[in-house]
């Protein structure tokens, strides 16, 4: 087989103009493949005697969510009869199976290849592969492999979690050439072990480095199941690098979202504090049931949509709420700098920010105005994390507490 | 030469058969009953008597249709050289006018070695085209026009039909319009006035009969006496193939085969695979190879992405399934995670992950269409929050779960509610 690399590039936007050019361009390819072919003895009647030419569709799927996805499918899986080039094959690549490419006009079915997901001797086999202490690596396998493989098959997923576990599961060994015999796999693994309940309830731990220092830190006598919360108190304390005013707009957001437009006159009274007073009513029956069903509700719709001016009032009037609660602190004058304008134009920026990070979506156009109106898909914990970082007492705002 | 040698060049005899339409459907020429004698007395015809024709090749995809014109095309461009020109054209790349005149002008120059002008307007390669259909016309040369997929020609306002139609019937030309379609009411599809000037000639292209299929694969799959084959290893190898071919089972395996789709095209996928099944080591064909073949393009497709599934991926499906059963018919992936913890509190299992792990398996369930979204709102809500549903259903669901290798005896309890 001989490889080729050529690069074309054409613009055309009619399909009757791609089928000329890709004939035109096919059939020069064939031609150059049979000058290059050595005109050689007589071949063995075993080795291949012709010039074939693939062409290689992958993803395919991708296709169907296209404008005019029927025809354009249908001309694709018919490219082999538009074109009658004997010497073309065709190979569709697909992550969903045939069935999703039914139509009633057009289809025409074509040999199908199944590629399974791995089973659990395959994907040990692939992982094992380019290890260097082979038998110190299945040891570990027969320690992981089956209850990862409960929650995913994916190479990938499972290369990713076990890189960082086998450095964990390898600590105790101060050779890591050795061949574990039983009494070591013992030993590794009443070690490795508080460590795999919470290991398989993370997809993708990327180790910086203040958790790190914190982890050599740590006390070793501490149960594993509170680990996970260990992460989150560092998580809260890391914080990603986020500007007050950020995390103001952030928590402003959250509640946006979160509470329904007709609260905010009560929760936001002009002291800016919440007057919880007013909550604690005695709980009849039926405002259990109305809770119930609103929290329903709420889990079904997810985050609702705010306009830009509630957002802006909720920020202004929870920063200076902050401002009557800490008024020592220097982080206010970060905040008042520059007067009321400058502090509008520096939240608008903060907003664009959050959106490009993905922590505020635009969630469609009002129906009356036109305007854009935002959606926040921070979850609840992150934004009480958030919140504790700055000492805000979010779960007093939140509707349903 | 070994027998491995042999088998081989035999596999590759059959195949190349498999992969030429001319092979497979010359047998039809000899009956003069069949369509291609009557194509080709029709095209004939109107080249001898000098006039215009239309018909309509119709039958399901696959019967052969494209590859019946072709012959009849190659057989008349021998007999009648240089006095046919053909022009192909296709509905799904051409159902617009201006590219489909582009393209009857492009191959009008190339035929006649002319000069093709990209630039040229809707308007000037009109009146080449009707130029051109006069000067063939006078020159007692015929065109052939083949539309394939001609029912996509008559969507919208079949500009080209009727400019083509109506060219044909005014000035002095000698054309054939040649239409085949799959749609086996595509003359219905045609406006008054296209109908008008369109003759009502229609061929069917049936499905092959019982009789028609046996011979087709004695046609097809014995091997000739006369080729470099050794004659002692051809004979022996047709004789297994009679034996195949009488038996029973094989004949069950056909004609539960060509239940789902009888045409020829399907057939001939169905050799290709058994063919490609061949053991090379025994040189000759076995009623295995059929079976393989017939089990490899049988598929069970939703079954298959299930037994694919792990073990927390089929727990969201089930859940999903209880939350269609409770008649909850929107639902999104935060109810289902309620479900999901509902059910680990009332049947406690160490299968109980974590939110964001959740997440990625029902993910892995949309990538693989086994749910999809209910909604094509466009992506304003993050994935938690869109509402879903299932794909597959229940009854296989409930069979891909007991086919699942070491499927958790929970979740076979929990379907069968």
């Amino acid at each position: 087989m001989r490889l080729m690399v050529i690069r074309v590039q054409r613009r055309c936007v009619k399909p009757s103009d791609f089928v000329n050019f890709l004939r035109g361009d096919l059939t020069s390819v064939i031609e150059k493949l049979k000058s290059l072919k050595k005109v050689g003895p007589n071949k063995s009647a075993g080795k291949p005697n012709g010039n074939m030419l693939y062409l290689i569709f992958d993803n395919l799927e991708l296709i169907r969510e296209w404008d005019k996805s029927s025809t354009a499918l249908s001309f694709m899986f018919n490219l082999y009869d538009v074109l009658k080039m004997h010497e073309l094959g065709l190979i569709f690549i697909s992550n969903t199976s045939p069935d999703t490419y039914y139509s009633n006009m057009g289809y025409t079915e074509h040999v199908p290849v199944y590629f399974p997901e791995y089973t659990e001797d395959d994907l040990r086999q692939i992982l094992m592969r380019n290890q260097p202490n082979r038998k110190l690596y299945s040891s570990f396998l027969d320690v992981v492999l089956r209850p990862f493989c409960r929650t995913t098959r994916r190479v990938d997923e499972l290369s990713t979690a076990f890189s960082p576990l086998f450095r964990k599961y390898c600590e105790p060994l101060s050779d890591l050439a050795s061949v574990p015999n039983e009494e070591m796999k013992r030993r590794l693994f009443s070690h490795f072990r508080p460590h795999i309940a919470p290991s398989l309830n993370e997809i993708f731990w990327v180790p910086s480095k203040s958790s790190t220092e914190a982890e050599t830190n740590k006390d070793t006598t501490r149960k594993g199941s509170t680990r996970k919360s260990e992460v989150g108190d560092h998580f809260a304390q890391i914080d990603f690098h986020m500007s007050t005013s950020a995390k103001y707009l952030l928590i402003s957001a959250f509640l946006a979202s979160r509470n329904p437009a007709t609260l905010d006159a009560s929760l936001f009274d002009s002291t800016g504090g919440s007057d919880s007073r007013k909550r604690k009513r005695k709980a009849s029956e039926k405002s259990i049931e109305q809770k119930e069903v609103a929290e329903q509700e709420l889990l079904m719709k997810g985050p609702g949509t705010f306009p830009l001016e509630r957002l802006l009032a909720i920020f202004q009037c929870i920063t200076s709420a902050a401002d009557s609660f800490d008024e020592d602190e220097h982080e206010n004058d970060d905040l008042r700098a520059g007067g009321d304008g400058g502090l509008m134009s520096d939240v608008l920026l903060q907003l664009s920010s959050l959106c490009n990070a993905n922590f505020i979506i635009k969630g469609g156009s009002c129906p009356l105005e036109g305007s854009t109106r935002y959606r926040s898909t921070v979850s609840e914990d992150l934004a009480l994390k958030v919140a504790r970082s700055l000492k805000f007492p979010l779960p007093n705002y939140l509707y349903r507490r | 030469m070994g027998i491995e040698n042999l088998a081989e060049k035999a596999q590759i005899l059959i195949r190349s058969r498999l992969c030429s339409p001319n092979f497979i459907f010359k047998p039809l020429s000899d009956s003069s009953d069949s369509n291609y004698s009557k194509l080709k007395f029709i095209i004939s015809s109107s080249i001898m008597e000098a006039c215009n024709n239309s018909i309509l090749l119709l039958g399901p995809r696959g019967s052969g249709k494209v590859a019946v014109l072709e012959l009849v095309l190659s057989d008349l461009l021998e007999e009648y050289p240089d006095t046919i020109t053909v022009i192909r054209l296709n509905g799904l790349l051409h159902s617009e006018d201006n590219s489909a005149l582009k393209e009857i002008a492009r191959q009008l120059c190339m035929e006649h070695h002319l000069l093709f002008s990209k630039m040229a307007s809707f308007d000037d390669n009109s009146q080449f085209m009707i130029a051109m259909l006069r000067e063939c016309g006078l020159a007692h040369k015929t065109v052939i026009f083949a539309l394939d997929e001609f029912d996509l020609f008559a969507q919208g306002k079949q500009r080209l039909l009727y400019s083509l139609l109506d060219a044909m019937q005014t000035v002095t030309s000698q054309a054939v319009v040649v239409g085949v379609s799959c749609r086996l009411d595509a003359d219905q599809l045609l406006e008054k006035r296209v109908r008008s000037r369109f003759s009502h000639r229609k061929l069917l292209f049936l499905p092959p009969s019982k009789e028609d299929v046996q011979r087709l694969l004695e046609h097809i799959l014995s091997l000739p006496m006369d080729s470099s084959l050794a004659c002692d290893y051809a004979a022996e190898f047709n004789e297994k193939l009679q034996s195949i071919l009488a038996d029973k089972r094989f004949k069950e395996i056909i004609s539960n085969y060509l239940n789902s789709n009888s045409t020829t095209n399907h057939l001939l996928r169905f050799l290709f695979i058994a063919i490609s099944n061949m053991e090379l080591k025994s040189g000759f064909l076995s009623l295995e190879n059929f079976k393989a073949a017939l089990s490899s393009i049988q598929r069970q497709p939703k079954q298959e992405c299930i037994k694919d599934c792990s073990i927390l991926e089929l727990y969201i499906l089930v859940c999903m399934k209880r939350l269609e059963v409770r008649e909850q018919n929107s639902y999104n992936f935060s109810s289902v995670m309620k479900e999901y913890k509902s059910v680990h509190d009332s049947f406690p299992t160490s299968d109980y992950y974590a939110q964001n792990v959740c997440l990625r398996a029902f993910e892995h369930l949309l990538q693989r269409e086994l749910i999809c979204f209910t909604d094509n709102r466009g992506h304003s809500q993050s994935i938690e929050f869109r509402q879903v549903k299932l794909v597959v259903s229940y009854a296989e669901l409930q069979e891909g779960l007991k086919s699942y290798r070491s499927c958790p005896a929970i979740l076979l309890k929990l379907i069968d509610r």
